[in-house]
Order: C-alpha cells, then structure tokens, then sequence
C-alpha cells in the first residue's frame, strides 16, 4: 500500500516537474520567439560582453550566433572587439554557413589589425576554393582577397588563377573583383596579374565580363593594346552586361576610343561660338566645343588644325555609339548618364541631340539624382543648348523644390533660352519674384537679365519685364530689377535712352538705394544722350539730397561732375546745381562722400579756383581717391575711374581731360554665370558637380592628330569565334531570346561553344601583345603626348609649339608602326590558324577534369 | 570606388557602419553634423532637404543621401561618378523595403545582422557586387515567420555550408526552381500627373508618368511577352534589366522573363496636350490686404470618365508671419498648423456632378514683416486619386507565355494619381 502511495506520488511529482519543464521550455522558446528581432544584441552591458566569449566557445551554433551577432552589434556601435579576433577566427571553418558569414563579416573589419592571427583563417578558404559548391568557392576567394595582410598576396594570387578558370561565372566574377585587391596588396605583381586579365578579357559571359573590365581599369587602365582585340565583341555586349557592368564598360571605351578614332565632331566648319544665335536645327555648322581641355579662345586655331580631318565617323565608333544608344533606356541612372557621356565626348554634334529626353526623364526621381543630373545638364546645355530647349517645361522650378535644384533650374533655363520659347521662360521667371525666398527672388532677376544678353532678339521684352518689376512694392525687387537693367543697357547703348527715361520716370517711387544709385549712375553715363532729362534728374537729386544713401549720394555727386564736364560751364544752372550739392556733400557725415565732392570740386573747378601749381598735390590727391572710390562703390561693376591716365606728367592739367576721366566708355560687365567652367570637366564626373578638380580627376585623353591603324580591330575580330553568342547570359538580347526558347540548359554545345570563343579571343591578345612590342616606341611616345595635355589641361592654354612637336612625334612612329603593321599581320595570320587546333582541345580537357 | 557607409539616424547618430576598404574614422560623421546643422541655420525656411548631396570636407567628400528621416552617408577621397553612389545608396533602402516591409530606425536596428550581411553582399572592395534582389534572397535569406520559428525552437536548422542552393541561375534576376501551385501575375499601372497650374487655370507644364509595377508568381522560367493596345502613346521609356530593349525598338512589345515576387516593369512618360487632360480643377482666388488676405478655393471635376476622385488633398503653405487663420469648407474638414504656418484641407471623395467643395475664409498677417508677406505668392499642392483609370488610355492587350506549359492568370489595375502637382494662386 505504501509502495503504491509512494509510487503514485512519485509519479505525479514526475508528472508536475514534466509539465514545468515543458512549460518552461514553451515560455522561454516563445520569448525567443518574440525577441527574435535582432535589436536585442544591441544591449550592451560588460555581463554580456563577457558572456561573448563563453558563447564563442560553445558547441552549440546558435549559441555562437549569439555571440556573433553580439560583436557585429558591438561593432555598429563603434566599440573596438579586436580583442575576441582569437575566439572569431576558430570557428572559421564552421559547417554553419550562418556562422561563417558572421565570421566573414567580423574578419573582414579586423584582420588589419591582427594580422597573424588573421593568417590562421586562410587554410580553411584555400580548401574550400575547392569546394563543390560555387558559392562558397566564390566567398572563400572574396574573403581571402579581402584581408587586407600583404604576406598572403601570393597565396590570393594562386586563388585567383584559379578560380579564373572557373566553370562558374560567378566565381569568376568574384576572381575579377580579387585582382585589383591583389594589386593593392602588392604591386609588385602587376605584369602578372595583367596577364590574367588579359585572359579574363576573352570571357564571354556577361556575368563576368564588367568585372573584368573594372579590375582593367584599376590595374592597367592605359593597356588599350589589350582591348584591341575585344573591342567589337564589347561593344556586342554592352546590353547584355549587368547594370554596374555597363558603367565600368563605357567608361573603358569611352578612354579608348579618345585615343584610337580621329575627332568625328564636327568642327570643319566651325562657326564662333554664340549662343545667341538661332542654333536650333542647323548642328551641323554648331561648333562644338567638347573637348574638355580646350577653351574657348584657343577654338579658332583648333578649327584650323581640323580642317584636313575627315569628319566622317569611323564604323567601330558608330558601331559603339549605336550599341550604348538602348542602355539610354536603363533604369539606372547613372548607366543613362554613362550614355550622355560616351554621346557628349565621342559623337558627332548632331546626334546629341538623343539624350535630352532620356536625361529629363532622370528628373523624376530622387533629389540628389536630380541634383547630378541638372549639373550635367548645365554643362551639356552650355554647349549644345539646342539638346534641351524643346524641353524648357520640366525645368521649371516648383515651390517644393530645395534650393539647389531651384538654383540649377534657373541657370538652365536662362541656358537653353531661344526665340521660340523666351515668351514661355520669360512669363515664367516673372512668376518666381513673388516668392518668399529673397534670394531666389534675386537670382530669378538675374536670370531674365542673362535671358536677355543671351538673345538680343528679346532683349526688348526682357527689359520691358524687368521694368514692370522695378516698379514693384518689394524693395529688393526693384533694386535687383535695376541693377539688371543697368547691366544690360551697358551692353546695348542703343536702347538706353528711353529705358533710361522710363527709369527716370520712375525715380519718385523707388526708395530702394541701390536701385537710385544704380539709376543716377545710368543718367550721368548716358547723359550725352539725355540732354533734357538729365539737369532735371540732377535737380530733384539735389532735392533729396540729404535724405539719400551713401551710394546714391556718391553716385549723384559723379552725377553732376559728368553734367557739368559734358556741358563745360556754361550752362549756368546746371554748374550751380553741381556746386549746391558739392556744398552739401561737404558737410556730410560720411568722409567718403566728403572725400568725393572734394575730389570732384578740384577735377571740375581746378582751373578756375585752384592755382596751377597745386596740381600736382590734386593729382596725388586724385590718386588717393581712386583707391577710396573703389572700396566705396559698392555693387557698382564699372568704376568711375579711367584706368589708362597717367598720372606721372606733373605739367598735366587735369581739368583739360574732364570728360576722358568721368565720361569714358565703361567696358560692359561680363555676364557671371555662375555654372560657367563646368564644361571642362568629364560629364557625369565629381569634378563637374563641384565645378573643381577633384582628387583623382583624370582629364579625357585628346583626340589622336592622326589616325591609329584601325585594322588592330579588325583583325581579332575575323577570329572572333562565332560560339560565345550562346553563353550569354542573356540580358535581354535576342541571343537570349533564342535561348530561353531553346531551354534551359543549352547543353554541352553552348559550353563548347564558349571555349571556342575564349581561346579565340585569347590568341587574339596574345598576338596582338607580340606585335605590340615591336611598335613599342610609338605607344610610350603616345603616352607622353597624353600625359602632357592632361597636366596642360587645367591651365586652359595649351602651348601651341608643345602641341606640334608632339604631334611630329607620333605621327613619324606612327607611319613607321603601319609598314611594320603588315608584316605582323602576315604572320600572325599563319599561326593563328595552327593555335586554332590546339587550344580548343586543351580547353576541353580542362573542363573534363 | 563607394568606400564605406555610414547609416545614420534622424538625430544624427550612427546605426549601420560599413566599410568596403579602408577605415574611414566616425569622427567623419561629427563633421557632416556639423555642417548640416550649419546649414539649416542658415535660414528659417531651410530644412534637411535643401542640404547639398554632396558637402566637402578637408579629405573627403561626403556624398549622403537623405531619405525617409535616414540620412546615408558615404565619404569618398577620389574622383567618382557622383550619380553612381547616389544611385547604389538608393538601392540599400529600396533593398531593406523589399526584405523587411519597411525602412525606419527601429527596423534597421531589428535586423542588423541581415543588413551587415546585404551590405556585404551588395558591395565588394568599392564596387558593386549584387544588388538584384532575387538574387540577393538566395544568398542573404529574407526574414520570414517560418525561418524564425524554426530557429527559436532551438532546431539548429541553419543552412549548412552542404545543402547551401548550388544553383544559381543564369538570369541573375530571376531565382532557379521557382514553384506556385497557381500560377499568377498581376500588373499594375500607376500614372501621376506632374503639373503646374497658373491662377487662371492653365497649365504652365503638364505630362504623365506611369509605372507598371509587377508582382510576378509564376513557376519555372516564364518567358513573357505583353503587347498594349496603343504603345504609341508612350514617348520616353525605361524598363527593368529584364526586358529586351530590340523587341521593344521593332515591336513595342514587352518581352522579358520576369523576376520573382514584385518589381518594377517599366516606367514612361506621356506628354499630355495642354489643359482639357486634366482630371481636376482647382480655382484658388486670394486678396491680400495690407493686414491680411482673403481667400477662397473651388475644386470641380473634369474629364474623369465619370469616375469618382478620392484622397483629395489641398495644402496651402502660407507666408510665415502669418498669425490668425478663420475658414470654412462645405465638404471635407480643414486644418492650420499655427507652427509650420500650413492650411491643409482634407476633401475626402469628390463625385462627379455633385456640389464643387469650397473653402473659404480669410488670414492675418502678425505685425511683423507684412509689407513683405503682401507680395508674397501662393501655391496650392493638390493630391488626389482615381481608381481604375488611366489618364493616358494605355491599355494591356495581350500577355503571352513561352517557355513554360501552364496558363497563367493575368490581372490588370489601373490607377490615376496627383503626381508633383501645383497650384499657384
């Protein structure tokens, strides 16, 4: 009885412990289960930290994971874990892949900083390079190259040719992207990690292709000899290579083509460059100043120099500009912007007219894409305007837009301006015044000014709205409406007189002080003209006299100097009204405006009041106003002072030479674009962005003076084997068409037919390095002239003589490269053929085993 | 070369950090702070959105992107094509939408450790490595319900580097051995209008946007071909790295082999002729004064194909001396923020050929600053919505499959929406 009581009992406290434990187990599972979001890890207190290295150790994974995920949370909060690298590295080898990508993550960051332990990981990734599966091939490679410890340079070298072979596109890929790490590592293995790429080149998948070109251009971005013979087959690819991919190729081939095809721009008939003219259809004649490193001025002799050249495009680089056209319709921005690239800098004039529309469509999207793109557009505009004026509409700036897209879209408009659509622009510009934004409201005024210097056509009705505005409540309106309009009559004197007659009309109601300045100053520059109004104008200033600022005091004051020198003094009122208000300039409470009656009152009475030896005190006295003058005159682009003077004759009567010191033609100012100069640079680069060079910034190389032999091309591309079109991996090609319809797998003949293709590519390199070397010469010396214009570059003028002797350089190596050209063609011919046999077989063994 | 990352948050602080190559100290993130508070001081009217994208610092060049409160942040010391970074950092965010549903904060903070591994992903040494999600999901597992039970029920089921998934497909988009029982893909085209109205009711700028955003779930490897009724219509274009661009320039067809789950098919754009296109007319008449103003604001219905126009939204951003506000509306209900100085007016559903919604009321100006606020202009931002229409008329035609045996289900909505669309009154 007892046995079984106990029993019984025993079986129930069983059962109650089961029950908890179970129970238990439920609720601690179930809270993982709601902490499973990762942010828990994030907490940090030292138990935790020491539990890190317990969990580490564990022989659990997750318990692992746990610790791991504790360092990556330590690390995104800026705590140094170095210490724990020892307990990391051990579990490199986990079978869990969770835990070794941790693993990898933590690796990556530290192993500079403990680089002999690091050392400890890399037989694990050696093994597993040879692992079945291609990811984690791929990953022990990226890893490996990734750790930044020089000594293990030969063993990622070996990894890498390796995994160059690779049945797997995308191991190959991530052996692409090991080589320019490999590079940093140790440069010192550069020839041979050029002869992978020059391997890798012959690579017809599309998967891996970009990467190869980008590792190219980071190891030996001037080794053009090795595109030669890919360059078509590239250019095949370009829509099929992923997104990243095309960027890297087109800015490869961009590079390439500036130095292997002559200049298609035309510029034969190169007109001076203005925009002001009616550009709009007749490209042709537009002369187009794309070159980054030459400027304006240098562009007469330029055209010169190009007459001879043939302007017709030479078929690989239409062939080239005709494959990049489709990627215009990527949804990669910056592919479409490689595209205006390859399009600004290689294309003839007339065609550019292509990436307007696909450039706009960029304004749809994000602020800071649109922040690029309208750079780039202000850079494309400011030399081929007519690109974008159909489009004037999208650049028309929203209340929501932030500022520095508002500021880029006035520029472009003010750009790409023409007669068809100035009424549309100008209404517009109207309507961005009466925004909030001062300095918006400014810098719209300003854009109607340039609207109008940039077409004289509408200069009229620029002006008559600039005028409307002066009239407007807002006082910074008018003033900048003003000071628009004085800039602009300075550069057509035609209309001054009844603007400034308007202007005057006007005077009552403007209080703004920089506008009366800026319009006093206008009735004394014009007054010869203005001989009614202006003694008027002189009157009612002196009227309000003390109640002006100091700028329109100043400029009232020079005001009556150029009246009375105009007049002489004969006309009494005028002389009298001239010496009222030098009477009470003298009086005034600010020196500077003392200073300038007293100078005027010596310039324009010194014959008269003054004795004849004290001229010489006046003129030093002159001198000292000058620099007084111009640190006074505030916002006044033209100084009243005449630069050509001399003051050195000590007999000289000033007084004789009034009216050459005051009434001298003022030179017009020059329209500040503030976007100016952003043409010189690469379109999509930094440089452009920022309007200055960059770090790093590499100019465009300039055109060859003569033409580099095509035939390069040519030759490999006869050999070009017809198999590679069946890898691709088919971005949307109708190679990929057919093969998606085909199936799947396109089976062992697809494969082969790849080999084929990579072998035949890769004699083409080979040859083609062996014929290279003969022409040696000529290619360093081709190098030279590059360099040189690229350092010349940034300075804008290029030396004329510089520019010649080069060029007599490379064109004497090149005639001498074209006889020995033949030759190797010859040959080169004959043994391809015989290599044509051999290396598809070896190939093929390869891949067996 | 994209040299490292830095996330941060609204208030500045790093969540994510991740560097590609070299190290690059945090206390470059303490500098652009710096700067952006500079600039946002710099005026009233300045927010965080009219910081430069790019700010120089003495060695690097801070490219960020600002974008849902996160501020992206990448310091570059070489000469690089802005756009690119500007369009890789775009994708992190787009990436994180498409794994976690969302992109704030919290989420990021909650997934961290997936987010270290994307990033990994996404990136190698400076360059873009894969930034497909479809392919990403093969490499980087999505969070999902069932992988979380399973590793909280302590069932260490975590992939083993053995049963890892060899077979990465050719297409890089598209997942190898896709599986639905039924087998769907559904189509939608959004169009936005993107217009400026003058105050008599003409548009200045006018044109129409539409995407088609496609949710594909379909098995095996699909090859697709979609024809639409009227292609012309379509006047620039851009499509997914699916689409083969030759079919499109010869047939103005779509023919692509689709990846697995949503994207987006292809955007255009429409050039609509000026006025009778618009759906909606919004009439804004605003008198100011020397103290105030007073104004009222008509919205009537045009050309909407008889179909109702819902989620209509006014916003009104007045000038900001502006103290009082008093108005009243005959539908819908009207808000003033006194702090942002913002009249928004919720509308609601708008049903052809019943009574146009007005509001009306009138403003004053604090004493401040008026003469400068009575010259000020107005614009009205104006958002709305109609169902199943579209403004252009595309029309799908036809979806043909090739390739794959089934026969898929093909659902088709339309959808009109208020785009960049202002007012000025």
């Amino acid at each position: 009885m007892y046995n079984v009581d106990a029993y019984i009992k025993s079986l129930t406290s069983n059962a109650v412990k089961l029950s908890k434990k179970v129970q238990d187990g439920i609720v601690e599972n179930t809270r993982d289960l709601r902490f499973e979001n990762q942010a828990h890890f994030l907490d940090t207190n030292e138990d935790k930290m020491r539990e890190i290295r317990k969990n580490l150790d564990s022989r659990y994974e997750k318990e692992k994971l746990d610790g791991l995920k504790r360092l990556i949370a330590m690390i995104s909060k800026g705590r140094d874990v170095s210490e724990f690298f020892p307990d990391v590295v051990k579990n490199v080898a986990s079978n869990s892949l969770e835990v070794r990508k941790l693993v990898y993550i933590y690796i990556l960051r530290y192993a500079e900083q403990e680089q002999d332990l690091a050392l400890l990981s890399i037989n694990t990734f050696q093994k597993d390079l040879s692992d079945k599966n291609q990811l984690i091939r791929a990953m022990a490679l990226r890893v490996m190259s990734g750790i930044r410890v020089p000594v293990i340079s030969p063993i990622v070298m070996l990894g890498i040719k390796k995994c160059v072979t690779d049945l797997s596109p995308y191991v190959r890929k991530i052996a692409a992207h090991a080589i320019p790490k490999c590079y940093q590592l140790d440069p010192a293995q550069k020839d041979a990690l050029m002869d992978i790429i020059s391997t890798m080149l012959g690579d017809n998948s599309t998967f891996t292709i970009g990467s190869v070109l980008m590792a190219f251009n980071q190891v030996c971005p001037d080794r053009m000899d090795l595109i030669h013979p890919q360059y078509r087959k590239l250019c095949k690819m370009l829509v099929d290579m992923d997104e990243w991919g095309q960027i890297t190729a087109m800015d490869l081939l961009l590079r390439y083509s500036r130095t292997q095809f002559l200049n298609p721009i035309g510029k034969s008939t190169a007109q001076p460059v203005s925009r002001t003219k009616k550009e709009k259809s007749v490209v042709k004649s537009f002369y187009s100043d794309d070159d980054s490193d030459i400027s304006h001025h240098s562009s007469d002799s330029e055209s010169d120099e190009s007459e001879e050249e043939n302007n017709s495009v030479d078929p690989d680089l239409a062939y080239l500009l005709k494959c990049a056209l489709p990627l215009l319709q990527s949804r990669n921005s910056q592919v479409v912007l490689s595209v205006a690239k390859l399009y600004m800098h290689l294309a003839p004039a007339e065609d550019s007219y292509k990436i307007g529309r696909p450039l706009v469509r960029l304004l749809r999207t994000h602020r800071e894409i649109q922040y690029v793109v309208l750079n780039n557009i202000v850079a494309i505009a400011s030399q081929r305007p007519y690109v974008f004026d159909q489009f004037y509409q999208h650049f028309f700036v929203r209340s929501t837009d932030p500022v520095f897209i508002r500021n880029l879209k006035l520029d472009i408009l003010t750009l790409i301006a023409t007669e068809s659509n100035i009424t549309f622009i100008l209404r517009e510009l109207q309507e961005y015044v009466k925004s909030s934004n001062k300095g918006f409201v400014t810098q719209a005024i300003e854009a109607i000014g340039h609207c109008a210097s940039n077409i004289p056509e509408m200069a009229e009705s620029c002006l008559g709205g600039l005028l409307k505005l002066s009239y407007s409540k807002s006082d910074s309106v008018a003033a900048q409406s003003v000071v628009a309009i004085r800039r602009l009559l300075q550069q057509r004197p035609g209309d001054s007189v009844f603007m400034i007659t308007q202007l005057t009309k006007a005077l009552d109601e403007i209080t703004e002080p920089l506008a009366r300045a800026n319009i006093f100053w206008l009735v004394g520059q014009y007054s010869s003209q203005l001989q009614t109004i202006a003694p008027d104008v002189l009157r009612k200033a002196a009227k309000t006299f003390a109640t002006e600022s100091e700028s329109s005091k100043l400029q009232i004051l020079t005001l009556g100097g150029k009246l009375v020198a105009l007049e002489g003094t004969t006309s009494k009122t005028v002389s009298l009204l001239f010496q009222y208000v030098l009477n009470m300039a003298r009086y005034d409470l600010d020196y500077g405006v003392r200073d300038r009656a007293r100078f005027l009152r010596a310039l324009v009475y010194g014959k008269q009041k003054v004795a004849s030896a004290t001229v010489d005190q006046d003129s030093d006295e002159n001198d000292h106003e000058n620099g007084q003058q111009e640190s006074e005159s505030t916002d006044q682009d033209a100084h009243d002072d005449d630069e050509g003077f001399e003051y050195s004759e000590k007999e000289l009567n000033l007084s004789d030479h009034i009216k050459a010191i005051l009434l001298s033609e003022k030179a017009a100012p020059v329209q500040e674009n503030p976007s100016h100069g952003r043409e010189q640079y690469k379109v999509g680069s930094m440089s452009l962005v920022l309007n200055r060079v960059v770090a790093g910034y590499e100019a465009l190389p300039d055109w060859p003076k003569v033409q580099p032999d095509p035939s390069v091309r040519r030759l490999a591309a006869t050999m070009e084997a017809p198999g590679y079109m069946n890898d691709r991996t088919g971005f949307g090609s109708d190679s990929a068409y057919a093969k998606s319809r085909q199936g799947q797998d396109s089976g062992p003949a697809g494969g082969k037919g790849r080999y084929d293709g990579q072998a035949g590519a890769y004699r083409g390199a080979e040859t083609l390095d062996k014929f290279l070397e003969s022409s040696d010469e000529e290619t360093s010396s081709d190098e030279e002239d590059d360099s040189e214009e690229e350092e010349t570059s940034d300075e804008e003028e290029t030396s004329d003589e510089e520019v010649e002797t080069s060029e007599e350089e490379s064109g004497s190596g090149e005639e001498d490269e074209d006889d020995e050209e033949e030759e190797e063609e010859e040959e080169e011919e004959a043994s391809s053929s015989e290599e044509e046999a051999i290396l598809p077989a070896k190939r093929a063994n390869g891949r067996r085993g | 070369m994209i040299e490292s990352l830095f996330v941060l948050s609204p208030t500045g602080k790093v969540i994510i950090e991740k560097h590609w190559h070299e190290l690059i100290p945090r206390r470059v993130v303490d500098f652009f702070n710096d700067q952006v508070s500079k600039a946002m001081a710099e005026g009233e009217d300045v927010t965080r959105e009219d910081v430069l994208p790019i700010i120089a610092s003495p060695k690097y060049q801070l490219i960020n992107v600002y974008r849902d409160g996160l501020t992206y942040l990448s310091p570059v010391t070489k000469e690089v094509d802005p756009m690119m970074v500007f369009e890789f950092l775009h994708r992190i965010p787009d990436i994180m939408q498409e794994y976690f549903g969302q992109v704030s904060e919290t989420v990021i903070k909650e997934n961290f450790v997936t987010v270290y591994q994307l990033l990994e992903e996404m990136m190698d040494d400076g360059f873009p490595l894969t930034t497909e999600p479809n392919s990403l999901k093969e490499i980087v597992p999505a969070p999902n319900i069932l992988n979380k039970v399973i590793t909280t029920m302590g069932a260490t089921t975590s992939v083993s580097t053995r049963k890892m998934p060899n077979g990465m497909s050719n297409l890089p988009w598209r997942k190898a051995g896709v599986k639905y029982n039924s087998n769907e893909i559904f189509f939608d085209i959004v169009e936005e209008i993107d217009a400026i109205v003058d105050s008599t009711g003409k548009a200045v700028s006018c044109e129409a946007h539409g995407t088609i955003q496609t949710n594909s779930r379909l098995s095996g490897m699909p090859d697709l071909t979609l024809s639409f009724v009227n292609p012309r219509l379509v006047d620039d274009c851009s499509f997914h790295q699916s689409v083969r661009f030759n079919k499109w320039e010869s047939d103005k067809v779509l023919s692509f082999v689709p990846p697995d789950g949503h994207f987006r098919l292809m955007s255009y754009r429409v050039n609509l002729p000026s006025q009778q296109n618009l759906p909606i007319q919004v009439k804004p008449s605003i008198n100011i004064g020397a103290n105030g103003a007073k104004f009222d604001i008509t919205v009537s219905l045009r050309n909407t194909d008889g179909k109702a126009v819902e989620n209509v939204v006014l916003t009104l951003p007045l000038h900001k001396s502006t103290s009082t506000l008093t108005a009243q509306c005959n539908v819908g209900q009207y808000m003033f923020d006194p702090v942002g100085k913002v009249l928004r007016w919720d509308v609601g559903k708008i049903v052809p050929r019943e009574r146009a919604p007005v509001l009306s009321g009138s403003f004053g100006f604090g004493s401040a600053s008026s003469e400068a606020a009575a010259n000020a202009g107005y614009n009205i931002g104006v958002e709305f919505l109609i169902n199943s229409h579209s403004l252009s008329g595309l029309k799908v035609d036809v979806l043909k499959l090739f390739n794959e045996s089934y026969k898929p289900y093909k659902g088709v909505r339309t959808m009109t929406k208020a785009g960049r669309y202002q007012v000025r009154a």
